[in-house]
């Protein structure tokens, strides 16, 4: 009711600074436009309404990007380095020399976000975001453009997310360290962490190496409905029946939210007993609906006997790490770098 | 060099002096826009943060609102399907069009009827009170306030589209590199010899795709430009007869999506431009076979109120054979046109040089609603030849300003190859046209594709072998054409959704997957993986 409507924006409005509010809201509306009741996507008018930015070879703040397409899949992966120290090298690609011979340089595989149905390696939010993990946090980082729903449905983006890090390891020019290899992290907000959780199972199973998990407000869900879904429905830009929509666009017609690629660890999830799964570092905003489902993974993992480090930011919604302008967004990154470092 | 310091001759340098100069704050900016909001793509001013956050808020309301009444038409149905977007990244008037189009689509039209929610909240400093929404939709090029607010991006962004690629392309993409820079120091000796290494390289990698095919075309134009006496003329590279390049244009037209895109979207924006004009002129810029007016001319055949009376000026070469045959195409137009009711006049203007037109063979009329359309011509302007202290294209700019058109549609090529350093031109063109073939082998049909790529072919040598004046494939990129427009006295005219909406129905026709088309600052670019390869904008004159 419209009434209820001004009072939930005025409470989003006290707990988020003024650009990044108009920065989520602007999503919301423009999302809400997007979606239609029979499942269906606004294809080309979400592409006209994200703001896209090329890669650059020349630094910008210290990092550089460029884009590579991986003959064997068409899959676009975005990579970003931070700029050599000497000038002269500015605008060049290194694609022999290993990253560093002395010391391991952690490279993270990033899935952006956008509940599998939003957003592109290239959208400016995400390009933004990538570029400051490289400068702040010491990484250099691949951002993959996987397919998304409703056109490609599960397993659409696990498959590109497993494609994607093979390709990474094959790179001679992510390799690092005295041990010249690729030091592999998984990272991804909303869909993104959904699907690092997936890829790194997959790795596992297969034997490829992932130092760690960094699922960020990752996307996890069930047919039961929580009590944090229940309490904040509609409060922090997001409603139930949003979340429902985009489940619906990715999971395969006629299944439900207990699907294994939504509850995790639910009635027909897969184990991990056995697995040599990566330690995981989960983030979940305080003020995010699904964060039962986000800290029921956490407990799942734990029970599993995986290593994992819980980010419970109280105040926090949705998206704040998109803009530097609070303080959870620093005690993240300073997570983050601690998380990739402390094992290379 | 000089007191202002050492010249930098290397291409990392000379494009990192050009980074400084772009990504220096200017600090009366720093102070206007939101630098955050900015690097998340979207302008907004600082000082108008409250008013847009207010707006939004109004437009959930109303969205919200009209959930609730069943009778109303789905709101974002409305909102998504009929309404036409401009500009996403100048939110203000993004959502100030949503509001006032939702304020149209209300019965009775007025904010105090039931129809519109009262919008809560406070009303800030700002002003705002419901009566804006009796305001007329905001103009779609805005006030101009957002495109000054950027700064204008000197660096062509490297966007570097390479495919996996084996040791051997490595080396054959350092190696070409190399000899063009031995080529610049003027060290033909030592190009000569890389030249031999290159044909070694060619041998080992796989010449009929990818970066083995682009190259082999480097490596004959490097050739031409080291082992040719006199450095070739434009001429010697332009067809013995008019009709191979049509021949090859007409291919290259087939086999990639890039001249279509342009075609569609300078006609939507131009029919959008002759809305209410019942006598409409279109000059264009390089007739070639007329391809793009037919679509034009059955879309004013079926414009609501009936079509207006069209002209249509064709600019092309003369005809060396003696057939005039812009007037054979301009007869076949006027043929098309009769058989839709089109009332349609054609007149041919020929000139081997765009700079030989002169406005007054336009026979513009006063009452005209006037349209220049130039695909892929206006960087032929960009030359060093000067008469009377100015250069060619700030000349043709003027006098097109002078014609007072309706719009000016222009598309180019979306690269950096008029750079002062060869070395420079050079490594844009290779990246630029690997890019470019890469598309095209993506596309199925060979036939068109062989032709379709020397007409690209002769684009490269223009740019690897020529100098001077007979250098003419002079592409800059879009952030660069936008300066000078403005510079010249235009505004920019927004390609909405509806544009961008028509070229992505283009896309589905091409079978290949990897094109994409993307909006920026109300221009649409077509590119590949990425990468933007050909930018359409749209122009009018700015008032004095």
């Amino acid at each position: 009711m419209a009434g209820s409507n001004e009072i939930n924006a005025s409470e989003s409005k006290r707990v988020v600074p003024l650009n990044t509010w108009i920065l989520i809201s602007n999503f919301k509306l423009a999302y809400n436009m997007l979606r239609r009741p029979d499942g269906t996507f606004n294809r080309e008018l979400a592409e006209f309404l994200d703001r896209k930015v090329p890669a650059n070879t020349i630094p910008v703040d210290g990092v550089y990007s460029f884009d590579v397409v991986d003959r064997a899949t068409s899959l676009l992966n975005r990579v970003y380095r931070p700029a050599s120290e000497n000038e002269d090298q500015w605008g060049k690609i290194e694609l022999e020399k290993p990253l560093s011979t002395t010391e391991a340089v952690p490279v993270i595989v990033f899935f952006h976000g956008g509940s599998f149905t939003h957003s592109s390696a290239n959208s400016a939010i995400y390009d933004t975001l990538c570029r400051r993990l490289v400068s702040v946090c010491k990484a250099v980082v691949v951002s993959v453009n996987y397919r998304r729903s409703p056109e490609y449905r599960y397993p659409c983006a696990y498959d590109d997310g497993w494609a994607a890090l093979k390709w990474a390891h094959s790179r001679p020019w992510l390799r690092s360290g005295k041990d010249l290899k690729v030091h592999t992290y998984l990272a991804g907000d909303s869909s993104g962490g959904n699907i690092v959780h997936h890829v790194a199972v997959r790795a596992a199973e297969s034997g490829v190496e992932v130092l760690g998990n960094i699922l960020l407000q990752p996307l996890f869900g069930g047919q039961e409905r929580t009590e944090s879904e229940k309490r904040l429905d509609g409060k922090y830009f997001v409603k139930i029946q949003d979340r429902d929509w985009y489940w619906r666009a990715f999971l395969p017609e006629g299944e439900d939210r207990d699907h294994p690629a939504c509850n995790i660890f639910g009635p027909r999830g897969r184990s991990l007993e056995g697995l040599n799964f990566p330690k995981s570092l989960v983030l979940v905003p305080g003020l995010d609906l699904v964060q039962d489902w986000q800290l029921a993974y956490v407990e799942g993992l734990k029970r599993s006997g995986k290593e994992v480090k819980l980010l419970h930011f109280k105040d926090a919604t949705i998206g704040f790490f998109f803009l530097p302008n609070n303080d959870y967004f620093y005690t993240l990154m300073e997570e983050i770098t601690s998380f990739i470092h402390s094992n290379c | 060099m000089g007191p202002e310091g050492s010249s930098i001759t290397s291409s990392s340098g000379s494009s990192s002096s050009c980074s400084a100069a772009a990504r220096a704050p200017d600090h009366h900016h720093h102070h206007q826009i939101d630098q955050l909001l900015a690097g998340a793509g979207y302008s907004v001013r600082s000082s108008q943060l409250h008013q847009v956050a207010h707006r939004l808020e109004c437009l959930e309301n109303v969205m919200v609102h009209n959930q609730n009444i069943p009778t109303h038409l789905p709101l974002q149905y409305h909102l998504a399907n009929d309404v036409v977007h401009y500009n996403p990244s100048d939110l203000s008037s993004w959502v100030d069009n949503l509001l006032s189009e939702l304020h149209q689509l209300q019965p009775g039209s007025s904010a105090s009827s039931s129809g519109l929610p009262p919008c809560a909240g406070n009303y800030e400093s700002t002003g705002w009170s419901p009566s804006e929404f009796h305001a007329p939709p905001p103009p779609r090029n805005g006030n101009g306030n957002e495109s000054e607010n950027q700064q204008p991006q000197e660096v062509l962004s490297h966007v570097l589209h390479l495919m996996d690629q084996e040791d051997s392309s490595i080396q054959l993409v350092h190696v070409l590199i190399s000899c063009a820079e031995s080529v610049q120091c003027g060290n033909l000796p030592l190009a000569g010899s890389l030249i031999a290494d290159l044909q070694a390289l060619l041998t080992r990698v796989n010449t009929a795709c990818g970066i083995g095919k682009v190259a082999g075309y480097f490596i004959d134009a490097l050739s031409r430009r080291i082992f040719t006496a006199v450095p070739p003329g434009a001429a010697s590279f332009m067809s013995c007869w008019a009709s191979e390049d049509e021949i090859l244009y007409h291919h290259f037209y087939e086999a990639a999506p890039y001249l279509k895109f342009a075609h569609f979207t300078a006609n939507q924006a131009i029919l959008e431009a002759f809305q209410g004009h019942d006598c409409v002129h279109v000059v264009d810029f390089n007739l070639m076979q007329g391809l793009q007016w037919p679509a034009l001319i059955q879309a004013l055949a079926l414009r609501p109120g009936g079509p207006p009376l069209l002209r249509l000026t064709g600019i092309g070469p003369p005809s060396p054979d003696g057939r005039d045959s812009l007037c054979v195409i301009g007869l076949r137009l006027a043929g098309l046109a009769r058989s839709v009711n089109v009332k349609f006049a054609f007149r041919g203007v020929a000139a081997s040089r765009l700079e030989d037109v002169k406005p007054w063979m336009l026979e513009a009329a006063p009452n005209e609603a006037v349209a220049v359309n130039s695909i892929l011509q206006l960087h032929k302007l960009l030359g060093p030849d000067q008469v009377h202290g100015s250069s060619s294209v700030e000349q043709v700019l003027a006098w097109i300003r002078g014609l007072n058109p309706k719009i000016v549609t222009i598309v180019e090529q979306e690269a950096s190859h008029n750079q002062a350093e060869f070395l420079d031109r050079f490594t844009e063109a290779l990246y630029y046209y690997s890019t470019m073939f890469d598309s095209l082998e993506a596309c199925s049909n060979r036939a068109d594709n062989v032709l379709a790529e020397i007409y690209m072919q002769k684009e490269i040598c223009n740019i690897v072998c020529c100098e001077d004046s007979a250098r003419v494939e002079r592409h800059e990129p879009l952030a660069k054409w936008k300066a000078r427009l403005k510079g010249a006295g235009f505004k920019p005219l927004y390609l909405g959704s509806n544009a961008f909406k028509q070229a992505s129905m283009l896309l589905t026709l091409f079978s290949a997957e990897g094109y994409c088309i993307e909006e920026s600052e109300g221009c649409l670019t077509l590119g590949w993986h990425s990468r933007p390869l050909i930018a359409a904008s749209a122009w009018q004159p700015a008032s004095d």
